[in-house]
């Protein structure tokens, strides 16, 4: 480094060091709005995480791969033919690097009817494969009475709380479920309740009835076809990648149009959305805490600008440029931003993987309800998540609120007029 | 860029009808009112005068920290007042040493760190800065105290600091205000003595703003400023103490 550039760094550290106390003011406030804001983004993060957890474990997985029409028509005549599946499953394999994949797995979903001798109610009918989807079901981990479906079940069904109250059915009890089937014509098929599951988001628990895959095909005619196949990933960070990969892979092989292969935000709009709104609500906290930031900042920048006014003048008679003086200024700001920058991180982190590690329960705040939306549902005890991106991001953000709210104390530092200045008594 | 000292052959300053106006209409200060002086290299000048008389004001308008309201300064044969800012700046840190009647030094840096301060920034490199500050320091009795912050100095010590910080590097022009106000005689000898020395071996131009008669005792030439204009400018033999020097305004 330069001679001048080094001397007018270590005059603005050690002014930042001169007032001590106003600094460590601004540093705390700084500090404080810096580790409440990793631990929002943390938790925002945890709790993001635990809601697609849950939707994409209900079945959608985090990629599913459907007939291009079947989202919008939800009819068996959009649906994946045998020999796709195998392909698709193929290519799947193939496409995610080892370790990416934890489970993949086809579905046949039908709205249909689910009558008991007391009552007939919609619901949503899928037939699944439980020796491949019980480990990572949630339903398989909801279930409150009985037991999920296993390999070798026939006419074996897991329904909602919900429905069972609904329908007045328990364990053992004889449900019929009706369907219009490949051919478009309304079939039936009667199964026992083995399994009660209650996972706290009212339309699953209200309307879903799962029975195994064979059973569905044999009953709605679809042979060895399905609906989709669905992909639930180690980590959701893989979702992307591992979905572009699937579905040019499946382009070259099937032709454009044959399948369309989707992330969890296209297979999940609702569930999207929600979160997206959530996060700009976040974003509006982060702004306010940032522009605090930017004041406490601003304030203590100004002030000592203000203190040394003389000073300023000296340096200035001395043969320091406006440029050099405006700098040193935003080197002060700037320090103190990295300096308080870096130690609300650690403080940060020291909130969401030490003192909160276990999670904070917020049941008391939210209703049961309230931890439900867009067809998932989130645990009461939200773990917060440190991501190193946000550690990045929001490290750059304070740097450049820093250097932004330093750029008017070192305006007005670059407008002191040395004879004037060097009147002021301090 | 401005030639070095001695090489233009034009006076160290030269000034033309020069004024300057505080505020307006009837409230307004003429603190100097068109004073046209020339100082040739190498003078040693006293500008004298009762308080309120335009010395400082005098001073800053040839050292570019003020802009004139009317007339025309040249300093090494360039006019000031046709400098962009940072060409100013460059004036100042290239050819002006300072010295402020409130000694003006930077409390974060220590004593050497604020008398080597203009050779940084003029790119001197560390170890001659180092030898040149040691060096005077040595001579005007700051031994031992280059490591101590301005808080840690007395006030003649730190009067020092802020004169060994002005000549230091050997500017051409060396503007002083009032620099012997707050020392002791024997403090105010020592300065005066390397001040001295400055100006006849390397041929620095000094003005001086002062009261005090030890100062113009050993000026050269003395210019009496009263109510922002010259009163009398005169010659002098080094020793001399004119008695129109301290004579109430219009007497």
């Amino acid at each position: 480094m330069m001679e001048r550039p080094k001397v007018l760094v270590r005059i603005a550290a050690r002014n930042v060091r001169r007032q001590a106390r106003r600094s460590l003011l601004t540093a705390s406030a700084m500090v404080l709005g810096i580790a409440l804001l990793m631990l929002v983004r943390a938790l925002e993060a945890g709790g993001h995480m635990a809601f697609v957890e849950s939707a994409v474990r209900l079945g959608t997985g985090h990629i599913a791969i459907e007939h291009p029409e079947y989202a919008a028509s939800r009819d068996l005549v959009h649906r994946i033919p045998e020999e796709h599946l195998r392909l698709a499953e193929d290519e799947v394999a193939a496409a995610a690097g080892r370790g990416e994949v934890r489970a993949v797995f086809p579905r046949i979903t039908v709205g249909g009817l689910a009558q008991s001798p007391s009552s007939a109610i919609p619901v949503q009918i899928a037939g699944v494969e439980p020796a491949r989807e019980a480990p990572v079901s949630f339903l398989a981990e909801s279930i409150v009475k009985g037991r999920f479906l296993e390999p070798g079940d026939r006419l074996e069904a897991v329904v909602g709380g919900g429905l069972a109250e609904r329908l007045r059915v328990e364990l053992g009890s004889r449900l019929v479920l009706m369907a219009e089937g490949a051919h478009g014509e309304l079939e039936s098929q009667l199964v026992f309740v083995t399994g009660i599951f209650q996972t706290g988001i009212p339309e699953v628990d209200r309307g879903t009835v799962q029975l195994p895959l064979e059973t569905a095909r044999e009953w709605l005619g679809v042979g060895g076809d399905a609906t989709s196949l669905n992909v639930i990933l180690t980590s959701e960070r893989w979702t992307g990648p591992v979905a572009r990969a699937v579905g040019e892979r499946l382009e070259s092989s099937l032709g454009a149009g044959e399948v369309s292969v989707k992330p969890w935000w296209e297979a999940l709009p609702d569930l999207h959305a929600g979160l997206q709104a959530d996060a700009v609500q976040t974003y509006v906290m982060f702004l306010i805490l940032l522009a605090i930031v930017a004041l406490a900042v601003v304030n203590s920048v100004l002030m000592a600008v203000l203190y040394r006014t003389r000073e300023f003048g000296v340096v200035r008679s001395l043969g320091l440029n406006r440029r050099s003086v405006g700098g040193m200024v935003m080197v002060e700001g700037t320090l103190l931003s990295l300096v308080s920058g870096i130690a609300g991180m650690l403080l940060g982190l020291v909130l969401a993987r030490g003192v909160f590690r276990n999670g904070i329960d917020i049941s008391r705040i939210l209703s049961e309800e309230d931890l439900a939306f867009g067809g998932a549902v989130m645990d009461p005890v939200v773990l917060p998540v440190v991501q190193s991106g946000d550690v990045v991001a929001i490290l750059a953000i304070v740097m450049a609120i820093g250097i932004l709210a330093s750029l008017y104390p070192a305006w007005q530092a670059t407008r002191i007029e040395p004879a004037e200045a060097m009147k002021v008594e301090h | 860029m401005l030639d070095r000292p001695g090489t233009s052959g034009e006076p160290s300053v030269r000034t033309e009808d020069l004024c300057k106006t505080y505020g307006r209409g009837e409230t307004a200060v003429h603190a100097v009112q068109r004073i046209s002086v020339a100082i040739e290299r190498g003078e040693f000048v006293a500008l004298c005068g009762p308080s309120g008389s335009g010395k400082t004001t005098l001073v800053n308008l040839v050292g570019g920290l003020t802009d004139p309201t009317e007339g025309r300064v040249w300093v090494d044969g360039k006019e000031v007042g046709g400098m962009s800012e940072r060409q100013r700046a460059r004036l100042r840190l290239n050819h002006i040493g300072f010295v402020f009647q409130a000694y003006n030094l930077l409390p974060v840096l220590t004593a050497l760190e604020n008398a080597e301060f203009p050779m940084m920034l003029r790119g001197v490199e560390r170890e001659t800065r180092r030898e040149q500050v040691l060096e005077l320091f040595e001579e005007i009795g700051l031994e031992g105290l280059h490591d101590r912050r301005p808080g840690a100095l007395s006030g003649g010590q730190q009067q020092r600091v802020a004169v060994a910080r002005a000549v230091l590097g050997a500017p051409a022009l060396v503007l002083a205000d009032e620099p012997t106000a707050n020392l002791d005689t024997v403090a105010s000898d020592a300065l005066l003595d390397v001040m001295e020395l400055l100006n006849r071996e390397r041929g620095v131009t000094f003005i001086f703003c002062t009261h005090d008669p030890r100062v113009m005792r050993r000026a050269r030439r003395i210019i009496r400023l009263v109510d922002g204009h010259v009163e009398r400018d005169a010659e002098k033999e080094t020793g001399d103490l004119p008695s129109w020097v301290v004579e109430p305004v219009n007497s």
